[in-house]
């Protein structure tokens, strides 16, 4: 009961992030293995049958594309900040704890309540109309999404309060560090754009049970719901979920390389430009009128799709150059968190070339016209796995990172590269196959039946990518668990950390940070160049 | 000479204007969560042959909510002047006339959708109208609440002139809600 107590109660910022990564942890075991069954049913979607009939097999496909996102990459990313970013800030805890305690509760069990109302016939809609029998459970699915929403938004305004308020004197917001900039940048625009999603789960909900049924009551077609909330895990707006790898890749890379990053502000001017362009609350193609030009040829649209590569390539190239000017400080295997921020980063980049290949209206990516209206081909898929998979290994490389003052123990290096290098491995495939496929017209709707012979092989190249992801992700629970187990203790700072967080001892500063005069301050007594 | 962290004195960890911070990313949310609603209601008006038959909507009675919420501006900002003047007995009287105005726009929004005789079931028209002016009270009652809550916290003397942050985040939401109203009243009312 003391357990149960301290749980409900506790205001200690690392606490409240291991709740969430736990929570994370779990949940993207639950959806690799969704993601297995999807490909082994995507594989011959006619003759298998899995989930049940049709619509299970839809509700299923809409809940892995809807929790990758919000049931999986988020709590991943919000439990590294809430553990890492007050520390990082020079703060000694997170601003409004209670609040960020009450965020974690309160997405555990919108997560729970989203998950069994999907299992009991609910989801985001119904292939054939939604019955008397689904409503109530499609409505249950929708409460447990807002509770998700609620959460999440709640958890970033701690966070964001604490970047804003919370730092320690002398550390302007040019000096922040990398990772705490781009929480800051990812919780500014979550708490512009869900609310936006939100407000489509209270049209549809209310629509449900008292509305005229155009918005997802029972007169509407089968991605009435679906179609309303796509847009979170479609381009612009997927980018958002992933703005903490180009924190996380300029936050390990220099420690790696044992030097001063250069042009930190440049840095954190591309990772602001990319949450610009990450904001998609205004591409809604459910919403989008009769007779107007489609939202995927848009000038906005492309312009952003385009624009998105610029902040990727040159914290890309940013990240090459650090590398390049401590290359004698790297020797043998590359360490596992530089592993994870590093393919985090490159399945970055490669979602955001295929974001810009869709966007090229020639390519067809966002699908022709002759197709089922607003659904696009399978590429659009393709650049939500491999955007949403770059921020699950990149967050991955941030545990090994950041070990030390999450849980206090060392996580086995080996492991750790396998783990990350299976979910790397399985992201290409998976993610890679989805854009190939849309080159052949592959529709992206569970039912959809492709029209090139050649889907069939891509499909089974995605199966197999969804097979290493689920191996990659089995890899990492045990590496977490071995280490728990054996109780190994890390030092606190087994890096030498740049900043304030490797300062601390046993997570908490033993006096308060002095004052700060650049971005590395654990490098200023050193007698370096700020 | 490189000036090295260490060998400064420590600095004192300070939390300046966490709750006004907090409550501005806060409203910041909560106009864009309205805004959702009111764009999808101007997007569907948009694609549709026809809206509200005329004469449904009167003019005079939101023009009462506008002008009731215009008011409220200046006593929410009356208030946060008081308490940086430590004049609780001002700041006290604000509040509560912020809050009052508050009510008033409740019963006048309440008779609006009495008037209308909409139905939830009835149109996209009526759904959307009735949804936008339902999500819009549910924000004029939170902002209410939070009035409350900082007048009882300024009347047990949390709140005076070296802390008055409560008082500046409360009229902010107070303010954003107003902003709320006034874009709503310009696009649902005035040019329907």
């Amino acid at each position: 009961m003391a357990g149960l107590y301290d749980a409900l109660t506790t205001t200690d910022h690392k606490r409240i992030g291991r709740y969430w990564l736990r929570s994370g942890l779990l949940l993207l075991i639950g959806a690799v293995v969704l993601g297995v069954l999807l490909g082994i049913e995507g594989t011959d979607a006619e003759s298998t049958d899995l989930f049940g009939g049709d619509n299970a097999y839809f509700q299923m496909w809409a809940l892995y594309r809807i929790g990758l996102a919000l049931l999986v990459a988020a709590p991943l990313l919000v439990g590294l900040a809430t553990v890492v970013v007050p520390m990082q800030v020079g703060s000694t805890n997170i601003a409004f704890p209670r609040a960020a305690l009450a965020a974690v509760w309160g997405f555990m069990l919108g997560a729970g309540i989203t998950v069994v109302a999907v299992l009991a016939g609910g989801g985001f809609g119904a292939v054939d109309r939604v019955t008397n029998a689904e409503r109530d459970a499609i409505a249950l699915t929708l409460v447990g999404l807002g509770f998700v929403i609620v959460s999440l938004l709640l958890a970033s305004l701690c966070l964001a309060t604490t970047v804003i308020s919370l730092r320690v004197k002398g550390m302007t917001l040019l000096r922040t560090p990398l990772f705490a900039w781009s929480i800051l940048v990812t919780c500014s625009v979550w708490l512009l754009t869900l609310p936006v999603l939100l407000a489509n789960l209270l049209i549809a909900y209310v629509d449900l049970h008292n509305g005229p049924g155009t918005f997802g009551g029972d007169a509407s077609g089968s991605l009435a719901i679906y179609g309303q909330i796509a847009w979170v895990v479609e381009q612009p707006q997927v980018y958002a979920f992933a703005i903490p790898v180009l924190g996380i890749l300029g936050s390990i890379v220099p420690v790696t390389a044992g030097v001063r990053a250069a042009r930190h502000g440049l840095s954190a001017g591309l990772i602001g430009l990319f949450g610009l362009l990450a904001f998609g609350a205004w591409s809604q193609p459910y919403f989008q009128n009769d007779g107007a030009i489609p939202h995927d040829e848009k000038f906005l649209f492309i312009a952003f799709g385009l624009a998105a590569l610029l902040p990727v390539l040159g914290a890309m190239g940013g990240a090459g150059d650090t590398l390049r000017r401590g290359g004698d400080a790297i020797v043998g295997l590359p360490a596992a968190h530089l592993v994870g921020a590093l393919g985090g980063g490159i399945l970055l980049l490669l979602g955001v070339v295929a974001g810009a290949l869709r966007v090229i209206e020639p390519l067809e990516l966002g699908g022709s016209t002759d197709q089922v209206e607003g659904i696009g081909t399978l590429a659009v898929s393709g650049v939500a796995s491999l955007v949403l998979l770059a921020a699950i290994v990149a967050a991955v490389g941030g545990f090994w990172f950041w070990a030390a003052k999450i849980g206090g123990h060392e996580l086995p290096p080996m492991l750790g590269r396998l783990a990350l290098l299976d979910l790397i491995g399985g992201a290409v495939l998976l993610g890679g196959a989805q854009v190939v496929s849309g080159f052949f017209d592959t529709v992206n709707h569970p039912l959809a039946v492709p029209t090139e012979d050649i889907a069939d092989t891509l499909a089974i190249v995605s199966l197999i990518g969804a097979v290493l992801i689920g191996l990659g992700a089995l890899g990492v629970v045990a590496a977490i668990a071995k280490a728990v187990r054996t109780g190994a203790t890390a030092t606190d700072d087994p890096w030498g950390g740049h900043t304030l967080e490797w300062a601390t001892v046993d997570g908490a500063f033993a006096e308060p940070p002095a004052l700060v005069t650049s971005e590395s301050p654990l490098l200023d007594d050193e007698g370096e160049d700020a | 000479m490189a000036v090295t962290t260490n060998a400064l004195p420590a600095a004192e960890v300070t939390r300046p204007r966490t709750v006004l911070v907090a409550t501005m990313f806060a409203s910041a949310a909560a106009f864009m969560a309205f805004a959702g609603v009111l764009v999808i209601y101007i997007n569907e008006r948009a694609a549709a042959d026809e809206w509200f038959p005329a004469g449904v909507i009167e003019l005079g009675p939101a023009g009462f909510v506008f002008a009731t919420m215009i008011l409220s501006v200046f006593t929410v900002q009356w208030a946060v002047q008081a308490i940086n003047n430590d004049d609780r007995l001002n700041a006290y009287m604000a509040l509560g006339l912020t809050g009052l105005f508050g009510a008033a726009v409740f019963n006048q929004l309440w008779f609006i959708i009495n008037d209308t005789g909409f139905a939830l079931a009835g149109s996209n028209a009526e759904f959307l109208f009735l949804l936008v002016n339902g999500v819009f009270l549910a924000f004029l009652i939170s902002a209410v609440a939070f009035l409350t809550l900082t007048f009882l916290r300024a009347l047990i003397g949390q709140y005076g002139p070296r802390k008055a942050d409560g008082v500046a985040a409360a009229a902010f939401y107070w303010d954003t809600v107003v902003a709320m109203w006034s874009i709503t009243w310009y696009v649902v009312y005035v040019a329907k």
